[in-house]
């Protein structure tokens, strides 16, 4: 009974939530519902013992691979659901499961594809039965609210110890502790990562979490780098190395998809739906062709007359990444960029990571860089260290709006503007260049 | 005039942006006309290395990785370590590597791992039942002539100091050493350890400059000055780590 009504009053309040236009209705309807029965999503589950659930977790890649999995299941025609970008907590993930049900509490849709955060992970494995799990990557990230990443680490094996062995889990396998955490675990473990050739690095960067063996201690050597610590790595001492990995022979490129990051995430993506629906790589291949980005990953917004390029930059494997993917397809020699650095809750408070990212390739291909955010003379201050003579070429103000109006000054029509914000610059930029507020 | 900046275990000892110190020690040294050179001293490097640097920087690190330094620094390599502090080599250890120096480090679970003992002070975790000492910092230094030096902490670990007169600084705002004393940190003969990382150079220049000042003192017997520099957005960014933490705390009329 307490089931039924959760459902109805959960249903009611995303109603109220709509026609008051208070919000996107993708977090507080969980919430209420959880409160009245903590139960409520193991028991809607259960009903619905037909509906496969795809949980999604890692540091980069989350949002933009729950996108990429939707977008193949749809064009395949297998109907699906997910919870909102953001609301991935429980009480997003129980939101998502009563919009989707009837007031009986029956799911039709077939699949539930879950975004879950590195902290939740745990928490979100107990709730929901999945069939399958992608984890993508274990980078360093807001050290101040989750935690070191061993720490992050050791809690992710402890949760996936006891899944059911009716669970696959998809590791990446070029990330040297994601390979050891599958080794350790005993539910069906397969392995995704990238073609060798396809790997530009030889050196390992300074952006590393997990560059030593995890059996012996050792340093890893590589023998090429993806990116941070993600390679072909071998152990020199007790030969730790990485076999039977599952990688795609071509390079798939989508123009909302740059960046080799994104490689390891349509990998993901389509070893999953190989796996679990038999779909042939070459059937994907011409779906992914009209792929939309994420809202701010690689999105490009027109402004008066000038394209707006956001790339979500909010740790340092991923900035590192943003740059590396922007400068690889720009067309002029010298650009504008503009970073935004904010310190707001869901950004972590502590900026230090910012001296983990390599600006360099942006300061050479760059004609202006404007800053701006919260803690705008803390990113100055990063980019004036990299160059002594570079001080002139900076424009330091913390207001987004008349950052922005300055923008528009010193540019002309067509122009592009390439920007990093982390998280909540990037929404609170996005609402003024689009004019909605989107959470 | 050439310096040798010696980094300690680059590669393990990096959690918290612990590059820009070396970072800024870099663009300092270029201003004043000082040709300074990075050397990583890590894993299986011998201990004659340390002995060649005229400045030592080590950083940060998670619980694993400084099991794996703690293998490899000891025996000679310590005494090395502890011979270049002795002698006044300037350096920087800032979290975890301070602890390092301590007596002993006791970690949450109650083990204790025993320090370099280059000097006299421990750490101790509470336990898991206690809250991380997390959050911005600001502290006066004697170096920064009492001008606020600002950070960011992020540390399980409570220290204790055998003799209080020498801490690196007093807490304004933060938790420090302890969170109790406040005392943050250790200064003694040329070596700053602290738990302020952000990391600690970038923002405040003046505890940089020391830094070369006193290595260019000890290698060249001569003094440096530092007559005209541009330290605007050095101080922007610390006056708005300050603002934030003394008008929550309503302290900005007293100070």
């Amino acid at each position: 009974m307490v089931f039924y009504l959760s459902i109805v009053l959960g249903k009611l309040i995303a109603l109220i939530i709509r026609i008051f236009g208070i919000g996107a209705g993708s977090t507080w309807p969980g919430h209420l519902v959880l409160s009245l029965d903590s139960k409520f999503i193991k028991k809607i589950i259960k009903r619905n013992p037909s509906l496969k659930i795809f949980i999604i977790t890692g540091t980069n890649g989350k949002t933009t691979t729950v996108a990429l999995l939707k977008h193949l299941l749809e064009k395949n025609n297998i109907s699906c659901f997910s919870n909102q970008e953001g609301a991935n907590l429980l009480s997003g993930i129980a939101s998502a499961l009563i919009k989707n049900s009837s007031i009986g509490g029956k799911i039709i849709k077939e699949v539930g594809v879950f975004e879950v955060d590195e902290f939740n992970f745990p928490l979100a494995l107990k709730e929901l039965s999945p069939l399958a799990i992608i984890i993508l990557n274990l980078f360093r990230d807001q050290l101040d609210r989750y935690g070191e990443i061993n720490t992050v680490f050791s809690r992710w094996f402890e949760a996936l110890k006891s899944i059911s062995s009716s669970t696959t889990v998809f590791l990446n396998g070029d990330d040297p502790q994601l390979y050891y955490l599958g080794q350790k675990i005993s539910c069906r473990v397969l392995y995704f990562g990238l073609e060798q050739k396809k790997m530009p690095f030889k050196k390992i960067p300074h952006d590393v979490d997990f560059n030593y063996c995890p059996i012996c201690f050792k340093l890893l050597r590589y023998k090429r780098i993806a990116y941070s610590h993600l390679g072909k790595f071998f152990c020199q001492n007790c030969d730790f190395r990485q076999t039977n990995i599952f990688t795609l022979k071509e390079n798939l490129e989508n123009f909302s998809l740059r960046g080799i990051y994104n490689q390891y995430n349509i990998t993901a993506v389509f070893f999953l739906l190989e796996k679990v629906f038999n779909f042939s790589v070459n059937k994907l291949k011409l779906t992914l062709t009209d792929f939309l980005p994420a809202f701010g990953r690689q999105e490009r917004i027109n402004y008066k007359k000038r394209d707006f390029y956001l790339w979500l930059s909010k740790n340092p494997a991923g900035f590192n990444q943003s740059i590396e993917a922007v400068i690889s397809f720009v067309k002029s020699k010298k650009n504008v960029f503009w970073l935004i650095l904010n310190n707001r809750v869901p950004d972590g408070h502590d900026v230090s990571w910012i001296w983990d990212v390599d600006f360099k390739k942006i300061i050479s291909r760059a004609k202006k860089i404007f800053v701006s955010g919260d803690r705008v003379y803390d990113m100055a201050l990063r980019l004036k260290y990299e160059q002594v003579t570079l001080k002139k070429m900076i424009i330091v103000n913390q207001d987004l709006k008349k950052t922005l109006l300055k923008i528009i000054d010193e540019t002309k029509e067509g122009e592009e503007v390439f920007i990093f914000p982390n998280y909540s610059a990037m929404l609170e930029l996005r609402k003024i260049l689009v004019g909605k507020k989107f959470l | 005039m050439k310096l040798y900046l010696g980094w300690l275990y680059p590669e393990l000892m990096s959690t918290y942006g612990d590059r820009g110190n070396i970072i800024a020690l870099s663009y300092w040294a270029k201003i004043l006309g000082i040709d300074l050179l990075v050397y990583s001293i890590s894993l299986n490097d011998p201990p004659e290395k340390i002995l060649k640097m005229d400045i030592l920087f080590m950083g940060g690190a998670q619980d694993k990785q400084q099991e794996i330094v703690s293998r490899d620094l000891k025996n000679e390599k310590r005494e090395a370590l502890k011979k270049a502090v002795e002698e006044e080599v300037p350096g920087l250890f800032v979290c975890g590597a301070y602890q390092f120096l301590g007596r002993y480090y006791k970690k949450a679970d109650g083990t204790k791992i025993p320090g370099l003992s280059i000097f006299d002070f421990y750490t101790e975790n509470p336990g898991s039942n206690f809250p991380r000492l997390i959050g911005d910092i600001g502290i006066k230094t004697k170096i920064s002539n009492n001008e606020i030096v600002v950070g960011f902490e992020n540390h399980g670990g409570r220290t204790y100091l055998s003799n209080k007169s020498l801490a690196f600084g007093e807490v304004i705002f933060g938790f420090g050493n302890n969170g109790k004393d406040k005392t943050e940190g250790i200064f003694h003969k040329n070596t700053i350890a602290t738990y302020l990382h952000g990391p600690i150079l970038p923002k405040n220049p003046k505890i940089t400059f020391f830094l070369l000042k006193k290595a260019i003192e000890r290698k060249y017997k001569r003094k440096i000055f530092l007559k005209k520099f541009d330290e605007e957005w050095e101080k922007k960014a610390r006056e708005m780590v300050i603002r934030v933490n003394l008008d929550k705390a309503g302290k900005l009329a007293n100070l």
